[in-house]
Order: structure tokens, then C-alpha cells, then sequence
């Protein structure tokens, strides 16, 4: 779901550091109103690795293996966090191994990165499901909607962006087979998601919990609304 | 996975040279008029610029293989497939299988910014240390938070490369595979043991960062770089001229 430098054109790719630089200023203004935000940043920078050498994890999905995206997880656990992390992850990986690109890292990190905030209001309404695998039903659509999403943006740009002289019915064929290849990849990201932050819920709860955002400090009235007396 | 890009970064070479922040201004604005090029006349100036910086830069040929491998094989889908899709004027043709002229045109016009913005992107991580290419993004204006993440997860990099290698190696020894495995659980677990590992890590390295006074006011790299000297800037001013030079012709 990376795109490559070269293949779309430069208005594109400025709109992608547009909408990027938007969603990360958002992002950090949220991070910033915790009341220590440094605290997340470690474990928020080793995920950003960690969905980088995700790459190289493959996962066995019958008669093919697919490597993890993380986006879903990254959004689960990191909340707010998941936005930079995931733009960090795309500049190593466009920067060490050349998936991706530098000129599309914008478009790119908005396919990625905004399924993975959507993957976080998922996560966030486990709470209110009256189940009781309520974790791991949040989990299997937290990771299922990242990779969905993201196929679904990665087609769309795909689609405002193809050359016009492509034969229609080709067209039409190819972003089908593109869309449904993405189903089985969706299905096996969720799952593997749920079970993964199911082990990690058993093992160390705190990890997961690194993307729960506590009240924004607020000031105390500091005026004494008394009034001289 | 290999993930060294900064083995020549200490050569020596006016690219080398160049002052980071200009530097990075300098290819970026290239990088944004080669992404504009849309006609083929274009195709050698663009290629020529590149070959010029990459001379420059005295990075080893075999470098530059070696980076574009991967990447190519994404181009490699495009050129096989859009010459044989694309357009209507049809070049030669065997069965039902027609090359057709503007589709190998988009095929030259695609594979040459590919290589051209791939290869400035080399010569700049190449030729520029990652610490200061992070305090050149930072002069730039990055936020401190994503500075830091940035070095953080540079840092953990090595370190979940190397734990991943280890895990796949014991596993290995105890004769189990990813690929042959009918179950997620044990690949969950291998995950998450990775993930937990490199946490507790992160938990004694943010303790350790406390007490050196991180999170007061203080980011991880104070940048105290400049544009450079006049030369640097007059690299800098000969890139954005090239780039508005491109894009005027492009849109002229």
C-alpha cells in the first residue's frame, strides 16, 4: 500500500505533505495537553521501529504469505502517538530499504496514518461493548480496519491518479483484483492483531495501555470568584 | 535486512561538503520539480542533473545498485505491464499481444523520476549522518517531540533487527518455521515477546533520560547548524534555480 516516488504527480504529493503536516500538528497538540507527554515517547518510537521491521514479519495466509502492517495495532496501543509513529516508520523504511518513496512519503503516510487513528476510536469504544471479548472484538477491528481503510485510500489515490489513456475494463479489473486481494490480508491482520494484543494484555498490560489518553491538564480557577469581602 | 545507509557518510566530497540544511532544502526542491515533469524532452535534463550530483557526491556506483534493487521491483510491474494496456497507437503487435506508444512513453517518463528522485534521496542519506540530517529537519522547523521519536526509534532499529534475527534463529533451531506454522499463536507470541523485550528496554532508557533532565525542557539533539558558508548557500540557490528553471519549462 506504499506508493512509489515518480508515479504520481506533484500536486498530489504536495497535498499529501499538507494533509500530513496537518494530522501530525493535530497529533502533537493532542499529545501535548497530557500532563507529562515526554512519558509516551519512548514506547511510541519503538513501535515506530517496530512497524518498520514489520515488513519482514510473514504470516502464513493459505497458499500465499503476507507481511504485517501494523497500523492497526500501532493505533490501538499508541493513540494519538500512532500518527508520528507511523510517519517515522515510512521515512526509515523509505530511507534504509526504498519502499515507498520521499516524495510520496505525505500521500503515504495518510493512507497509513489515518486508518490507524480510526483504528484508536475503534479500540477506545471496547469499553462500551457489553461482551465479554469486548478486547479482543476491538482488537480483531482495530487491526482489520487499519488494513481495510488503508486499501481503500491506497485504491482511491490510485484511481484519481492513473494515466487516462488506460483501457477502462483493464482499469476496472485491476483495482477489483487489487480490492479483493486486500480481503484476506484484512481478515488475517485482525486476527493476528487480536491474538497479539491479547498476549500482550496477559503478559504486560501496560503496553497496551500506553495509548489511553488521561485528562488534559486543566488550570485551577485560580480568581477567588468570592470577591473582596 | 539491511538496514546501513550512513557507510559513507564521512567520505569526502563537495556533496559531502554541503552543509546539511542546504542540502536538504537544496535536493528537496529538486525533488518537487522532478515530481512536476510530465513531458519527455525533460527526461535527459532531469537524468543529467542527477548523474552530475551522484558524480559529485563520489558515492560508489555499486551503492547505488545496491539501493535501487529493491525499489525496482515495484517498476518492474509497471514496465511490464502499462506498454501492453495502455494507449492506442499500437507499435507492433504478435496475437493479442499489442505494444502501444504511449503506454512505453508513460513507462520512460515514470521509471526516469523514479530513478531520479530515488537517487537524490540516496546521495542526500548517503552523504549526510543521520544525527545530522535530524538537526538539519529540526532547523527546519520539525517539532521536538518528532525529533526525538525520530532518534529514539533510529536507535531501537538495531535493536529489534538484532532481537528479530535472534528470535528467528532459536526458533529455527527448535525446528520451527513462520511459514509452516498452522497456528498464529506461536507467531503472536515470537511478536509480542519482541515487543515486550525492546519495552522494558524503552522503560530504563526513558528512567535513564530523567535523570538527565529529558522531558524539562530539554530535547535529545540541540541542532546548532546554519545554512553554511556562501558557497553552501550558493549550492542551495543553484538547486532552487534548476528546479523553477524545470518547472517553468515544464509548465511554460
Amino acid at each position: 500500500m506504499h506508493v512509489p516516488d515518480g508515479f504520481l504527480p506533484a500536486p498530489v504529493c504536495i497535498a499529501g505533505y499538507g494533509l500530513t503536516g496537518l494530522t501530525a500538528w493535530y497529533s502533537l497538540k493532542r499529545i501535548r495537553r497530557q500532563a507529562d507527554p515526554a512519558r509516551h515517547v519512548p514506547k511510541a518510537s519503538l513501535l515506530a521501529a517496530a512497524f518498520f521491521v514489520a515488513s519482514s514479519i510473514h504470516i502464513p495466509v493459505p497458499p500465499l504469505s503476507v507481511h504485517l502492517v501494523l497500523n492497526g495495532l500501532l493505533g490501538a496501543v499508541l493513540g494519538f502517538y500512532a500518527f508520528p509513529a507511523i510517519l517515522i516508520g515510512l521515512f526509515f523504511q523509505a530511507m534504509f530499504i526504498g519502499h515507498g518513496g520521499l516524495s510520496t512519503l505525505g500521500i503515504n503516510a495518510c493512507i497509513m496514518g489515518f486508518p490507524a487513528l480510526a483504528a484508536y476510536g475503534v479500540f477506545r469504544l471496547r469499553n462500551r461493548l457489553p461482551l465479554r471479548n469486548r478486547d479482543a472484538i476491538a482488537s480483531f477491528l482495530a487491526g482489520c480496519l487499519g488494513v481495510g481503510l488503508g486499501a481503500a485510500l491506497f485504491i482511491g489515490v490510485i484511481v484519481l491518479t492513473l494515466p487516462p489513456t488506460l483501457d477502462a475494463a483493464t482499469e476496472r479489473a485491476a483495482l477489483l483484483g487489487l480490492g479483493l486481494a486486500h480481503l484476506p490480508l484484512m481478515l488475517a491482520e485482525g486476527g493476528f492483531t487480536a491474538v497479539l494484543v491479547a498476549f500482550l494484555q496477559r503478559v504486560k498490560p501496560e503496553l497496551v495501555s500506553a495509548g489511553a489518553q488521561p485528562a488534559p491538564v486543566r488550570q485551577p480557577l485560580t480568581a477567588d470568584i468570592r470577591g473582596p469581602l | 535486512m539491511n538496514i546501513e545507509i550512513e557507510r559513507y557518510a564521512q567520505m569526502q566530497s563537495p556533496v559531502h561538503q554541503w552543509a546539511p540544511r542546504s542540502k536538504l532544502v537544496g535536493l528537496g526542491l529538486l525533488v518537487v520539480a522532478y515530481a512536476t515533469v510530465q513531458s519527455l524532452w525533460l527526461v535527459p535534463v532531469m537524468v543529467g542533473i542527477t548523474a552530475l550530483l551522484y558524480l559529485g557526491s563520489r558515492l560508489p556506483l555499486s551503492f547505488l545498485r545496491s539501493r535501487l534493487r529493491y525499489p525496482s521491483l515495484f517498476l518492474l510491474g509497471v514496465v511490464m505491464t502499462l506498454p501492453w494496456l495502455s494507449g492506442t497507437t499500437v507499435l507492433w503487435q504478435w496475437g493479442p499481444l499489442a505494444l502501444r506508444q504511449e503506454g512505453l512513453l508513460t513507462v520512460v517518463l515514470v521509471a526516469s523520476r523514479f530513478v531520479s528522485i530515488l537517487t537524490l534521496g540516496i546521495v542526500l542519506l548517503g552523504s549526510t549522518p543521520f544525527l545530522q540530517l535530524i538537526g538539519a529537519l529540526r532547523g527546519l522547523g520539525l517539532p521536538d517531540l518528532l525529533a526525538d521519536m525520530t532518534l529514539l526509534a533510529y536507535r531501537y532499529l538495531f535493536d529489534i533487527a538484532d532481537q528479530l534475527a535472534r528470535l528467528k534463529q532459536a526458533m529455527r533451531l527448535r525446528r520451527f518455521s513462520f511459514l509452516q506454522t498452522q497456528s498464529w499463536q506461536p507467531l503472536a507470541a515470537v511478536t509480542g515477546t519482541l515487543l515486550i523485550r525492546t519495552y522494558e528496554q524503552s522503560e530504563r532508557v526513558y528512567k535513564a533520560m530523567q535523570l538527565r533532565g529529558y522531558g524539562s525542557g530539554h530535547a535529545l539533539y540541540e541542532q546548532t547548524q546554519t545554512w553554511g558558508t556562501g558557497l553552501d548557500l550558493a549550492g542551495l540557490i543553484g538547486c532552487g534555480a534548476i528546479a523553477a528553471t524545470l518547472m517553468a519549462l515544464q509548465w511554460g
